[in-house]
């Protein structure tokens, strides 16, 4: 570190025209006031200005840790690029994903169930949290901060001029739909296809509660395949596009949810994520967002959810763990959460006395009883990209032959994990 | 232009036909600008899914978007840099592309090590970025170059076989005659080349500037693996934070990016006047 | 040429040479090919680009011709680039003989047909999905083209083209350049005009620039990225991931920078190859000229 900085230095010798800029990298190595530095590199650029606040308001009250809070774009590429040059940040925050699962696989992250605090994460998101490797791991690799749900998007507004109800059952959603579209004045839903990921959404909060949730380790464990089980919610994805505009696979996300703020559709099946993109087209408007009623019995619905930040000690870094615990201690304060939930639309991962967003009014009861299950697509190997079978499914409308090629795809792709897990299931007897 | 050497020349007339053609033409670019502008200057909440909605003009004119693009981007910063690389790059490449190319061009037709360098460095645009990426970026730290130095040398070697197969491309239209005149009256290959062959280039050294300018100018993802994350930003870097993960502000980014062109478009007609003017030297030869 | 250098070169100037040469190829093989070496090695291994990772040998290799995926992609890649090829050089050879005729606004019309090249991806995506999605429907009665897994590669198609006459049409420009005034008022004199003019005075003096825009184009279009990321994401279902695109984004952000790497050589080589006999082809046309 300490040998870069000097370099780094003699090099602004030799080009006084970069030096403006380049004198701003100078914060490496110890610092001169003794303080451990604490560097988080955030994945999440949109909450950039709120953490930047925390983090001044830390550094005058600590007096042993100086944290310095890095939001850059990118910052996935980042992590990795700093990664490879064996640059380690202390922390890095990024959401509950395939990234997540990467990093843990390549030995990137730190076990942090010693964490005290860890205690007060609702214990639905510390499954979510474990469920999220590829194979099963004894610890817990990040602190999660903060989650999103996805389900269905509505209209609050419209649905209380028309009298419309939240369905809770497949049957009433499709009445519902059908009403809608007799009326003809609005579509009932609106896609954006375009987008492959957009196409994860509604698949999602479908999935979990059509198929087992530990489908996607049994197929890895070579105990089940996916076509036994993928039928219902491949024919529901199609049954939806009747309901939407004709050929949604030209309308990308932001063609979605322009058309869902402008009140072009009632209904909008994606996530509390896609809410902030919404207002800004039409900062007016109520959104609300009610589970995905995609099974038979209201009991049966789960909402989907998945840890959008989490903090992540880089394993290299590990000898820092106690000042980096005082850190992640002070943003997890009451205060603090309750700052950042109002200011993104999130849900908190700790368990407290929060206000969730007016959003969240119609799965208060999901989140309360932890009825929450992650997204079944972060544990799809993203080499095989599902989203792009699934846009496949959508194109070609030919169910048997999406549910053969995601069984050959799957195992074209995960042949690493799938020898891994069976490995681990042989090891565990 | 050229009226003055030749004399005897018939005074051609405006080509009226092909300048009002041409004019037509322009259709294909002005329609896309025309969108580019009025969404620059529009509100999010004015952004509709028609098309009268999209070409309608915005509610106002107001540069709200321009000066918060600014603020965002903190753009004198990211516009020093990027100008600061682009230039280094550009003069670099030009002096270094095109004396390597003469060196080559010459001699590749009779010597083995020339032609081969050729082909050697040309296949190097083949290359596809993605795999010298990560390389790239370990290679870079261990030289303590993932800086703005580091970056700079990486455009010189990337943009150096497109460059050399331009370069040599002109030359052969530079009659050799020229510098067996210099080289009779004492002349060294080096004196030679600065004084007769690089000013004789200078078309082609504004059609390289232009290329390779504008390619470094918006490149993205060089300065994002070598030197993100250090604080130091160029333009393209610091105008991707109009696109997070999950919505994108079209608005701010368009008056970005319109900002960002406006330098390109005077350098662009600057160097076109080089290539004008470089005309009336050939002829006069 | 070769008489002069043989005849008069001393040691002198081929010493001045080689010192030319040999810091540039240093240069080039420490940033370009030591990567690409790099490169090679990780194409035998499971590495995500960062990370521990194992040699796993040709594995990478043998998976590369059994995915259909990949497959795609290279049939995609290619037919897009030949069409787009001889589009661009067509109509920016046509373009380039318009801008370089005695016509009013002459440096306004070349910089307005230059705009292309200076607006950023994003812009250019966003701006002509528009166009497709919205104002195409709307006129013709017909579906988005960027919807239907059979056509979206046209879009694709106008948009590289329309993107890429820029830069080709200045090098075509620089090229008339060099065409000395002389041989045209040589040409007026014998009374070539029009098509006899362009066939047998023009083309055979602008044929280097030719050649190098063939190359330089059919490497562009073979290495699509940027308006394929902003267009369509290589859909619907796949129909238009482009090589680079594949490589890029299931290397790096998808983690299988091993495999990509192998795929990367792949194409390395087989573009060369391509390009090598383009050059070899249009370099023989030249010399019969």
């Amino acid at each position: 570190m300490q040998k870069r900085a000097l370099t780094r230095r003699s090099f602004l010798g030799l080009s006084a025209a970069a030096a403006a800029g380049l004198a701003l990298t100078g914060c490496e190595g110890e610092r001169a006031d003794g303080k451990a530095e604490v560097e988080i590199v955030n994945y999440k650029m949109e909450a950039a200005s709120y953490f930047e606040g925390l983090e001044a308001q830390f550094n005058e009250q600590s007096d042993d840790v100086f944290l310095n809070f890095d939001s850059p774009n990118d910052a996935v590429t980042i992590m990795k690029t700093r990664f490879v040059r064996d640059d380690y940040p202390e922390v890095v925050a990024i959401g509950g994903d395939a990234t997540y699962a990467d990093f843990v696989d390549s030995e990137m992250l730190a076990d942090v169930s010693d964490y005290p605090g860890m205690a007060n994460v609702s214990p639905a998101y510390q499954e979510i949290m474990k469920s999220l490797t590829y194979v099963p791991m004894d610890g817990i690799y990040g602190v999660p901060y903060v989650a999103n749900a996805a389900g269905m998007l509505y209209n609050r507004d419209m649905f209380a001029e028309k009298g419309w109800q939240i369905p809770t059952t497949w049957d009433e959603f499709i009445e519902l739909c059908e009403t809608i579209k007799a009326e003809g004045e609005v579509l009932p839903l609106y896609l954006g296809y375009r987008d492959t990921w957009t196409i994860l959404s509604p698949w999602n909060s479908m999935l979990v509660q059509l198929v087992p949730e530990d489908l996607t380790r049994q197929v890895n464990a070579g105990n089940a395949k996916f076509s036994d089980y993928y039928r219902a919610p491949a024919e529901k994805l199609l049954k939806l596009l009747d309901y939407a505009e004709p050929g949604p696979l030209a309308y990308s996300y932001n063609d979605a949810c322009t058309a869902f703020a402008r009140g072009q559709s009632a209904m909008y099946p994606c996530g509390s994520f896609a809410v902030p993109q919404i207002l800004q087209v039409n900062p007016e408007m109520n959104v609300g967002l009610f589970a995905m009623p995609a099974a038979d019995n209201p009991d049966d619905r789960i909402v989907v959810s998945g840890v959008d930040l989490c903090w992540n000690i880089c394993q290299a870094k590990s000898d820092k763990k106690d000042s980096i615990y005082k850190v992640i201690d002070f943003l997890a304060d009451q205060e603090n959460l309750q700052a950042y939930i109002d200011d993104q639309k999130a849900i908190p991962c700790t368990e407290g006395d929060f206000t969730l967003d007016p959003l969240f009014d119609d799965i208060l009861d999901f989140i309360d009883e932890g009825r929450l299950i992650d997204y079944p697509d972060h544990s799809y190997p993203s080499a095989m990209a599902c989203d792009t079978v699934l846009q496949g499914l959508i194109n070609d409308q030919d169910v048997d032959a999406f549910l053969a090629k995601w069984d050959s795809d799957w195992q074209r792709y995960n042949k690493t994990v799938m020898r891994t897990v069976q490995e681990y299931e042989a090891n565990q007897g | 232009m050229a009226n003055n050497t030749v004399p005897t020349k018939v005074k051609e007339r405006v080509n009226w036909p092909i300048t009002i053609l041409l004019m037509i033409g322009t259709l294909t670019v002005l329609f896309p600008l025309y969108m580019a502008v009025v969404i620059a200057f529009k509100d999010p909440s004015e952004m509709t899914n028609d098309i009268a909605g999209i070409l309608s003009l915005p509610a106002t004119w107001s540069l709200d978007n321009f000066i918060e693009a600014i603020q965002v981007t903190d753009f004198f910063h990211s516009f020093l840099n990027s100008l600061i690389i682009t230039v280094v790059a550009v003069v670099v490449s030009i002096l270094i592309h095109s004396l390597a190319a003469y060196a080559i061009g010459r001699n590749m037709d009779k010597k083995k090590l020339f032609k081969g360098s050729y082909y050697f460095i040309v296949a190097g645009m083949y290359v596809p970025f993605a795999i010298l990426m990560m390389p790239l970026v370990k290679q870079t730290a261990m030289m303590h170059l993932d800086n703005m130095f580091g970056v700079m040398i990486l455009y010189v070697v990337f943009y150096m076989p497109m460059n050399m197969m331009l370069y040599t491309g002109y030359l052969r239209n530079i009659p050799t005659a020229l510098e067996e005149a210099a080289r009779v009256d004492g002349a060294s290959t080096w004196t030679t080349y600065w004084k007769v062959i690089f000013p004789l280039m200078k078309p082609m050294h504004a059609t390289v500037a232009v290329i390779t300018g504008l390619a470094v100018w918006n490149d993205v993802m060089t300065p994002l693996v070598i030197m993100g994350g250090s604080g130091v930003n160029t333009l393209p870097l610091a105008q991707m934070s109009f696109q997070t993960q999950f919505g994108t502000n079209y608005n701010l980014a368009f008056a970005s990016y319109l900002l960002a062109m406006l330098p390109m478009i005077i350098f662009y007609i600057v160097a076109q006047k080089q290539i004008i003017g470089g005309v009336t030297n050939g002829a006069v030869k | 040429m070769a008489n002069l250098a043989t005849s008069k070169a001393g040691s002198d100037r081929n010493r001045t040479f080689l010192m030319i040469l040999i810091p540039v190829l240093v240069l080039f093989v420490a940033f370009n090919t030591i990567p690409l070496l790099t490169g090679f090695f990780y194409s035998f291994t499971n590495s995500k680009g960062y990370g521990p990772f194992e040699i796993i040998g040709l594995q990478n290799y043998i998976d590369l011709f059994q995915d259909a995926r990949v497959g795609n992609s290279y049939l995609f890649t290619f037919k897009l680039a030949v069409v787009s090829t001889i589009l661009v050089n067509v109509l920016s050879l046509i373009l380039a003989i318009g801008l370089s005729s005695k016509i009013k606004f002459k440096s306004a019309l070349r910089g307005l047909y230059f705009v292309p090249r200076i607006l950023g991806a994003l812009v250019v995506g966003y701006v002509f999905t528009y166009f497709f999605t919205y104002i195409v429907p709307a006129v013709t009665g017909t579906d988005s083209i960027l919807a239907s897994a059979d056509w979206a590669w046209i879009g694709i198609v106008v948009v590289l083209v329309w993107q890429a006459c820029a830069q080709t049409t200045i090098i075509y420009i620089t090229g008339l350049s060099s065409v000395p005034e002389d041989v045209y008022e040589a040409g007026a004199l014998d009374g070539a005009t029009g098509w006899d003019k362009f066939r047998y005075l023009t083309f055979p003096l602008i044929m280097p620039s030719i050649t190098t825009n063939m190359v330089l184009v059919m490497k562009d279009m073979l290495m699509v990225f940027d308006q394929i990321v902003a267009m369509t994401g290589g859909g619907p279902a796949n129909s238009t991931e482009s090589i680079s695109y594949l490589i890029y984004e299931n290397g790096l952000n998808n983690s299988q920078f091993g495999f990509q790497c192998a795929n990367a050589v792949l194409f390395f080589i087989l573009i060369a190859v391509v390009s090598i006999a383009q050059t070899k082809f249009l370099n023989s046309k030249e010399e019969q000229l």
